[in-house]
């Protein structure tokens, strides 16, 4: 279970900073930081650059998304940015405009 | 949609405002103006530097700013609050701790800094001030007890305990003169002499 959750109708402007898990279900603008993983679930929208662990994304992003692990681009995804992960999937649906830069 | 209950958890820092409808629990840091639709708790390990308001705010953790409530708003035991408080009712418990201004009454008498309380301050401010924050209760933070006070405001403030102020007073106050050595006072007057 995740420790911070963004509910649906709640916007935050601003800046995040989690040792923990974020789930994002309504709206974020600003900087989003986090040791662990980051989840931006339909509905989620996420204005903000992204410095984090294992990034999943089935809502929509406009910022930069740099993860020292992975980054899931799911069914329903809306990525703007640039994506830079050691891993990178984009899933059939999803919609991704950006660089993507896997550390070789 | 249904309103997810948002949780800012205990290893979070927010740094900005968090705005929207739904209910909100605060276990981590929050550094901003918070307003909410439904209800906002701030559990034991909050710590919010920020005016908060919603329907309903109960705070079991520590809160810098003024707490408006549209409905109610409850301090529990061990709460630090440092700000002033105003909802139609106000749930102060013992050993819940508040230093600032409290007003129970309806939220439309709002104050004219406290801005986020929308339509409130379109109403012109009727003074329904009816509990005049005591010189005591205002000068410092105190035990207050007041269980489930009505909007008619049964107040039962009492004087803090000896033991809790007693951390406050670490010692007396340092010389205003500085202790001169023996003798060296009457060098002074030579010099001068």
């Amino acid at each position: 279970m995740a420790s911070t959750v963004i509910g649906a109708g709640i916007t935050i402007e601003g800046e995040v900073t989690s040792d923990e898990d974020v789930v994002v279900q309504g709206t974020l603008r600003g900087r989003l930081t986090a040791k662990d993983g980051v989840t931006v679930e339909a509905g989620g929208t996420v204005e903000a650059d992204i410095t984090s662990g294992p990034v999943a994304v089935a809502g929509s992003i406009t910022g930069n998304i740099s993860s020292t692990d992975r980054v899931d681009l799911q069914n329903g995804a809306r990525v703007v940015g640039n994506v830079k992960a050691t891993r990178i999937t984009i899933a059939d649906g999803a919609q991704f405009k950006g660089n993507v830069d896997m550390d070789v | 949609m249904a309103s997810e209950r948002t949780i800012i958890g205990q290893s979070t820092f927010v740094r900005g405002n968090v705005s929207g409808s739904g209910d909100l629990t605060i276990e981590g840091r929050v550094e901003g103006d918070v307003s909410a639709t439904g209800e906002v708790v701030i559990e034991a390990t909050g710590l919010v530097a920020a005016n908060v308001s919603a329907a309903r705010i109960v705070v079991r953790g520590a809160v810098k700013g003024d707490l408006v409530a549209e409905d109610s708003l409850a301090i529990a035991q061990g709460a630090r609050v440092v700000g002033d408080l105003r909802a139609p009712r106000i749930t102060i418990a013992q050993g819940g701790l508040v230093r600032g201004h409290v007003q129970t009454g309806a939220a439309g008498a709002a104050r004219p800094r406290a801005a986020s309380a929308g339509a409130a301050s379109s109403r012109p401010r009727t003074q329904t001030n009816t509990m005049p924050a005591t010189p005591t209760a205002r000068a410092n933070a105190q035990s207050v007890s007041i269980v489930n006070a009505p909007a008619s405001v049964k107040e039962t403030v009492r004087p803090a305990r000896p033991n809790i102020l007693a951390g406050s007073r670490p010692g007396p106050p340092p010389p205003v003169v500085p202790v001169l050595k023996k003798g060296t006072k009457a060098v002074q007057k030579k010099r001068h002499g």
